[in-house]
């Protein structure tokens, strides 16, 4: 399998050339072009009340789907991600990675998603009661809305809810205000993570929750 | 850039509503020391705890010792090399901008002690110690133009922070020194100065076109210091030395100097079908920033998938 | 006459500087900057031609296309187009071909060309908006814009792209509209539905970002009608 992040970091989508036998999984909706001799098929994100579970609660789609190259030639195809921003590709080696939902894009067939309890925090955050753990050998590709910076954490930082990404394993989240009471709700930052420990955040340059409000006003 | 190292100071001041016995014992079992010792070596305050360690570290026993009720000093442990006679050192705040110029985003060092002002539910991450206070800005005329009428103000305590700026708008970040000098700025551009730019709205009035969609509404920005400001899209800037015509959905902002004058585009006709809509014409000289986005076409593009309330007596929305 | 194009690929503008004289042709709305002394005229079809009645129909339709023409007066002149949606701009030379170009992709074009809307086509079903086709025809240049990074497929066989994803493509080649996977079920469970199956030869451009599938992920947090 040949793979390569294209575009500006603007609007970075997925180049993949797959051989005889190989496959790749992405996200429903996640294919723009590929080889009409690709075969796709669907299946669920998961056990089916994981699938369930996964949707509803952790913000993933259903399904996810499955494009295998059945013939004796190299075939490409596109991936990309619904919102315009920078893709990034982690190779797993048996360590986990958390993301965000709605950051998964699409996965090689050794990496295993799980869900896992991201805490009350994350709920009350508005960021769903789950993360996704990806686990696993293979290639991770995840995409964010705007840039991504990376920060090396070594005790505590606060990021606010809607722009965090991606962190490493060795990183915790823990909900604050961001101000008192009055700064809080008023100042537009209201609830914000605290994340502690030591490894490495993704942090993305916009978020979906700000687009909303620059554009609720004008409607 | 020098690797800093930097002394903790105890001042031996608690901080309001912290009862002193629990504080010093807090601070007993912190340092391992029977409670009487721990008194005995507060009594000696200001006392150094560190003396020569790096920010982390700093900031980890500026937050510890705080949490116990101790009023901690953050000071500088190494005396930097006095600075080589050259050049102005650049005013104004240290800032890097990352994602130029589609999804820019700036990171500010804030020095201990200072504040910067931040359009409200901008901050993206931030260090620790910064105190956010949240203010009203402006009266009436910025409400009415959809503008957040608060203003965060963020405050470094105790030590430099740092704090990462992500606007709502998809597009590019740009900064001015002005030097007691005045920008005009459309409404939504504004997103952060420091603490001696005074910055108002100023009505425009019957500018509000429909057609535009978006209101020409000014903010003035004038005084000495750092301000930042972002665009939808990416900015272009025109040096104005004849008469230049533009949308008025792309004004980002406009130096002194000029003159502005909004008219619709072409007869009715073209009022109707072209979708110019009003334009603002410069005239004079000085320069104008425009931003290649129009943010009336991506509100209307944007309408079509606004959720529709499926039940009765809805508010409807606007 | 010179078209440059600016801050590619993420926020382009396209910047044309015209000699005395010169028009060009753009969508509605795309102007953002011009020079002083710059003349407009609307039209909905080519700078002769009226047609405002079959406009107003088409304004009924839901697909509004009413034209833009820009001429310098007196001195040179310059024009910048932009658009609402971010993305890439590309500038294709044309020499006596068809070119289909989806309505949201096309931006501008030289006077030579003939902008059609005889196509027929067909109409994005699910992407939740309304799409109608140009075919752009003749000599000269046109200038094309995409949300999101435009990347050509030159096709030699069959090759799927997704129908919120097509710019334009050369009239040369066949198509069909089609399920994506091995069965309609896997299709639109695998969030693909319809696709556009091309054939033949020549060339697809496609844009890596579907603004419907952006409208659906912003949807959600957008205040009610």
């Amino acid at each position: 399998m040949q793979t390569a992040i294209k575009g500006s970091k603007a609007f970075s989508y997925i180049e993949v050339s797959l051989e005889q036998g190989e496959s790749i999984v992405c996200e429903a909706g996640g294919m723009s072009s590929m080889d009409a001799a690709i075969d796709l098929t669907a299946r669920l994100n998961g056990g089916f009340l994981r699938a369930l579970i996964k949707r509803y609660l952790g913000g993933e789609t259903l399904f996810v789907s499955n494009f295998t190259n059945n013939t004796s030639q190299p075939r490409t195809l596109t991936l990309v991600q619904s919102v315009p921003g920078e893709i990034r590709c982690q190779k797993m080696q048996g360590e986990g990675f958390n993301l965000q939902p709605g950051a998964f894009i699409a996965c090689t067939a050794g990496v295993k998603l799980g869900l896992r309890w991201a805490g009350l925090v994350s709920f009350i955050a508005r960021e769903g009661l789950f993360k996704l753990v990806a686990s696993g050998d293979g290639n991770l590709w995840y995409g964010a809305y705007g840039a991504m910076i990376e920060k090396e954490i070594d005790g505590e930082y606060i990021v606010d809810t809607a722009h965090l990404v991606a962190f490493e394993p060795g990183v915790k989240l823990k909900l604050q205000l961001a101000g008192g009471l009055f700064s809080s709700l008023f100042g537009g930052e209201g609830l914000v993570t605290r994340v502690e420990g030591k490894g490495k955040i993704i942090v993305q340059s916009r978020s979906l929750a700000g687009l909303a409000g620059w554009l609720n006003p004008k409607f | 850039m020098p690797s800093d190292t930097y002394q903790v100071v105890l001042t031996g001041e608690v901080l309001p509503d912290i009862d002193r016995a629990e504080a010093i014992a807090g601070f007993a079992a912190l340092f391992k020391l029977s409670e009487p010792a721990a008194a005995a070596k507060i009594d000696k305050a200001p006392i150094i705890i560190k003396k020569s360690v790096d920010k982390a570290t700093a900031g980890q026993f500026f937050t510890r010792l705080g949490k116990l009720g101790w009023k901690i000093d953050i000071r500088a442990a190494v005396s930097l090399p006095a600075a080589v006679a050259a050049t102005a050192p650049q005013p104004g705040l240290k800032f890097t901008f990352t994602g130029q110029p589609d999804y820019a985003f700036v990171t500010i060092q804030i020095p201990k002690g200072e504040t910067i002002k931040v359009e409200a539910s901008s901050m993206a991450t931030m260090d620790v110690n910064l105190q956010m206070k949240t203010k009203m800005k402006g009266g009436i005329s910025r409400l009415l133009s959809g503008e957040s009428i608060f203003v965060n103000e963020f405050t470094a305590e105790g030590f430099d922070s740092e704090i990462g700026i992500a606007p709502g708008t998809p597009g590019d970040l740009r900064h001015v020194f002005l030097d007691d000098q005045t920008i005009y700025l459309q409404n939504s551009a504004f997103v952060a100065c420091t603490q001696d730019i005074e910055v108002e709205s100023k009505w425009q009035g019957l500018t509000k076109g429909f057609f535009s969609g978006e209101s020409l509404f000014l903010i003035r920005a004038k005084g000495r210091g750092d301000l930042w400001f972002n665009s939808y899209g990416a900015i272009i800037e025109i040096d104005v030395t004849q008469d230049y015509v533009v949308d008025t959905g792309n004004i980002v902002a406009f130096s002194e100097g000029l003159d502005y004058k909004v008219t619709k585009v072409g007869g009715y006709k073209s009022l109707f079908f072209s979708g110019e809509g009003f334009v603002c014409r410069f005239s004079g000289v000085g320069k104008v920033w425009i931003q290649t986005r129009s943010t009336a076409a991506f509100v209307s593009w944007a309408h079509a998938f606004r959720p529709v309330k499926r039940t009765s007596g809805s508010d409807g929305g606007d | 006459m010179q078209i440059e194009l600016l801050h590619q690929p993420g926020n382009t503008a396209a910047r044309v500087t015209l000699a005395p004289g010169e028009t060009i042709t753009s969508e509605s709305g795309a102007m953002i900057a011009m020079s002083g002394n710059m003349d407009i005229t609307t039209s909905t079809h080519k700078k002769k031609s009226g047609g405002l009645l079959k406009a107003a129909k088409r304004m009924l339709a839901g697909e509004s296309f009413f034209l833009n023409h820009f001429e310098s007066s007196g001195q040179a002149g310059e024009v910048i187009f932009g658009t609402g949606l971010a993305g890439d701009m590309m500038v294709r030379e044309l020499e006596q071909e068809s070119l289909i170009v989806q309505s949201r992709s096309f931006l501008a074009a030289t006077d030579d060309i003939d902008i059609g809307f005889g196509w027929q086509g067909f109409a994005s079903i699910f992407s939740g908006e309304s799409v109608f086709w140009l075919n752009l025809k003749g000599s000269g240049s046109v200038v094309l814009t995409s949300f999101g990074a435009i990347y050509p497929v030159v096709v030699d066989g069959d090759y799927i792209v997704d129908t919120g994803h097509i710019v334009a493509f050369e009239e040369t080649l066949d198509f069909t509209i089609t399920k994506a996977g091995k069965s309609w079920l896997h299709s639109y469970l695998g969030g693909e539905g319809l696709v556009c199956k091309f054939s033949g030869t020549g060339t697809v451009w496609c844009q890596s970002h579907s603004s419907a599938d952006f409208g659906q992920r912003l949807a959600p947090s957008l205040k009610n009608r």
